[in-house]
């Protein structure tokens, strides 16, 4: 006779349910308490940013005020001003496609096939070229708009990705210095990464911005953006620097003497052995610094620049639209948590990748 | 490149050789010269200098007195003279220090290619027949980590021969084995051996040192204290040295057990 092997049947979702959240009296009261709570908010969300909302402009700001709901509407008259800022208004496809350069230069260099010295410093050579030639003008054709009119979502792109591409090789060169074996070298820069930890972004930016033009001779000064951009680079790579020696320290101290036994150099060693052992330790606390980069970036308004924050600010600041700075800050927390949100996937799919050859 | 037609020289002198780690002495006046194709196990206690030794000898440990000449060339503070030895001596650790995030074949090929300037083709072949050598050409395409213990010393073992050096320096390299996969990492060794490679070996595999060693060190203390064919190493000094003396028990122990232990309890003999 054949034998019949009959699996115990599995528990419906229902009894899944009904076991975990309705087992005693008190627990289904608990649960279905909670439960009304939750629809209650979701229902009063919903109906605050979808039902009641106003969406077109038709009506102008009295319209959009008087509805129960959410004025989007704030949104469609002013994006121009959160995108892309003081931007002479004709010009500013020039700053959207500019923000688009950004944003696809720095996907292409999240993606492996583009990791090789060439083929990053390509991308990364056109993408920030095209974005300053589109944002600057002055050449082609294009009229000439100085970096004090620039401003926006591309101003906090572009200050994010510089910062990121300046102080990340000088932060791989600190805690390379750091661990220097001559001993006035490595203290030298420990000081000077302890000292810049030590102060507050603010301070720097600041001295940066408005204190370093007292002590430079003009033709050493560049734009006000450009020394922002300096400090702000030299901010994050104080951090990362420490980040990338915690990476170097996880890697083991065998590591080096076979790359020097097999006779490599020592940027050999460093740049094939070293580091891409040491970036992979240091990948998650990397991602973190980078999506802290991305969200200190709105401290340049205080050096007077119009970043997306500021921008959202002036955005719902002129009279009329006044009541509807919930949607505007919803709106920027939204592109916010976009590229956020990215960065930390990207970062996830990082450190599955590498797992691959590990332990 | 390093001359190979200079018969007369050996593949390396080593001339009175001290080296301190701070103020620790750990190495006493080396002398030491072996001759082309010639191997050498160099064995003693714990502590003793073996490491040191032959980490001097590529560099990865920079002496303080004496003369090191590998292959007529000196090492000194020129970067010329070390990068030219490090490319010409293939060492082996304990540890196997295989670079993880590499696969075998990227282990095999990375120095070849960025240190002798191979294209990759030329240095991929070179690999796999090494690979083949050492008996896992099939793994070539795994991590070090998917590995034994056995087949990682394996591939470590090819990586440096892929350079195609002059002399090898094993620095015990099954000791930090499983005893079932000593005898797969010995093999090859013999193999190696058979081919005429010059080797000088830190090791306590009694077997291996009989059957492959043209001369067998003891050291302790710092120093090299005996320097002996192996038959002679370890018949006749073992009974004829002094009988409380390191040596002794040292050889006595190695033929009970064939393994090191540690005779701490007789270093003050030496002091
Ligand atoms: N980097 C180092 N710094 C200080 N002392 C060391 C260092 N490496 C080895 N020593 C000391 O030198 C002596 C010889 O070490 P080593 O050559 O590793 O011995 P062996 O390989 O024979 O066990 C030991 O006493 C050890 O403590
Ligand atoms: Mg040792």
């Amino acid at each position: 006779m054949e034998m019949v092997l009959v699996a115990p049947p599995a528990p419906g979702r229902l009894e899944d349910l009904k076991r975990r959240f309705f087992a005693t009296p008190l627990q289904a009261v608990v649960s279905l308490a909670c439960l009304t709570i939750m629809v209650f908010l979701v229902w009063k969300l919903l109906n605050w940013a979808v039902f009641s909302a106003v969406f077109t402009t038709s009506g102008g700001p009295e319209a959009c005020q008087a509805a129960a709901g959410a004025c989007w509407s704030v949104i469609a008259a002013r994006w121009r001003i959160i995108f892309f800022g003081l931007y002479p208004y004709e010009e500013q496809w020039r700053s959207a496609l500019a923000c688009v350069a950004v944003v696809v230069m720095t996907v292409l260099s999240c993606i492996p096939a583009f990791w090789t010295g060439r083929r990053i410093a390509l991308v990364w050579g056109a993408g920030t070229g095209l974005f300053y030639v589109l944002m600057k003008g002055g050449v082609l054709g294009l009229a000439h708009v100085g970096e004090e009119a620039w401003g926006g979502l591309a101003l906090t792109l572009f200050i994010f990705v510089t910062t990121c591409l300046i102080g990340f090789p000088l932060a791989i060169c600190l805690a390379l210095l750091r661990r220097s074996e001559l001993p006035w070298i490595s203290r030298t820069t420990g000081l000077i990464i302890d000292g810049v930890r030590s102060l507050p972004l603010i301070s720097i930016l600041f001295t940066f911005a408005v204190v370093l033009p007292f002590a430079l001779p003009q033709w050493l000064q560049g734009d006000k953006l450009y020394r922002v951009i300096l400090g702000s680079a030299l901010f994050f790579s104080a951090y990362q620097a420490e980040i990338v020696r915690g990476g170097m320290q996880g890697v083991a101290t065998g590591q080096e003497e076979a790359a020097m036994a097999l006779g490599m150099r020592y940027w050999q060693r460093i740049s094939r052995i070293l580091l891409p052992q040491a970036m992979r330790n240091a990948m998650p606390a990397t991602i973190n610094q980078f999506v802290i980069s991305f969200k200190e970036t709105s401290l340049v308004v205080i050096v007077g620049f119009f970043e997306i924050l500021a921008s959202g600010n002036a955005a719902y600041g002129t009279g009329e639209w006044r009541f509807a700075y919930v949607e505007v800050y919803a709106f920027i927390a939204f592109i916010y948590f976009i590229f956020v949100f990215s960065l930390s996937r990207y970062g996830a799919f990082l450190e599955r990748r590498m797992s691959v050859s590990e332990r | 490149m390093i001359s190979t037609n200079s018969t007369g020289e050996p593949a390396l002198r080593i001339e009175n050789l001290d080296k301190y780690y701070g103020t620790f002495h750990a190495l006493r006046g080396i002398n030491l010269s072996v001759k082309r194709g010639e191997k050498i196990v160099v064995c003693g206690p714990s502590g003793s200098g073996k490491s040191t030794m032959i980490r001097c000898i590529n560099r990865l440990e920079q002496h303080n007195g004496g003369r090191i000449v590998v292959l007529g060339t000196e090492l000194n503070d020129d970067v010329g003279n070390i990068d030219e030895i490090r490319r010409e001596v293939g060492m082996v650790f304990q540890h196997f220090n295989l670079f993880p995030h590499m696969t075998v074949l990227e282990n095999c090929v990375i120095s070849s290619m960025i240190v002798r300037k191979q294209p990759r083709a030329q240095a991929e072949a070179t690999a796999r027949r090494y690979l083949e050598k050492v008996r896992i050409p099939e793994q070539a395409l795994k991590y070090p980590s998917q590995l034994s213990g056995g087949q990682q010393q394996r591939v470590a073992i090819a990586r440096a021969l892929c350079m195609q050096p002059q002399i090898m320096l094993f620095d015990e390299p099954t000791s930090a084995l499983d005893p079932e996969m000593v005898s797969e990492v010995l093999d090859v060794m013999v193999t190696l051996a058979s081919e005429g490679m010059t080797m000088i070996c830190v090791t306590h595999e009694m077997g291996f040192a009989r059957r492959v060693a043209d001369r067998v060190l003891f050291m302790d203390g710092g120093e090299i204290l005996e320097e002996a064919p192996p038959d002679e190493f370890f018949t006749s000094s073992a009974t004829s040295a002094p009988d409380n003396s390191c040596r002794r028990c040292w050889a006595i122990d190695w033929k009970q057990r064939s393994e090191c232990v540690t005779p701490h309890a007789f270093r003050h003999l030496h002091d």
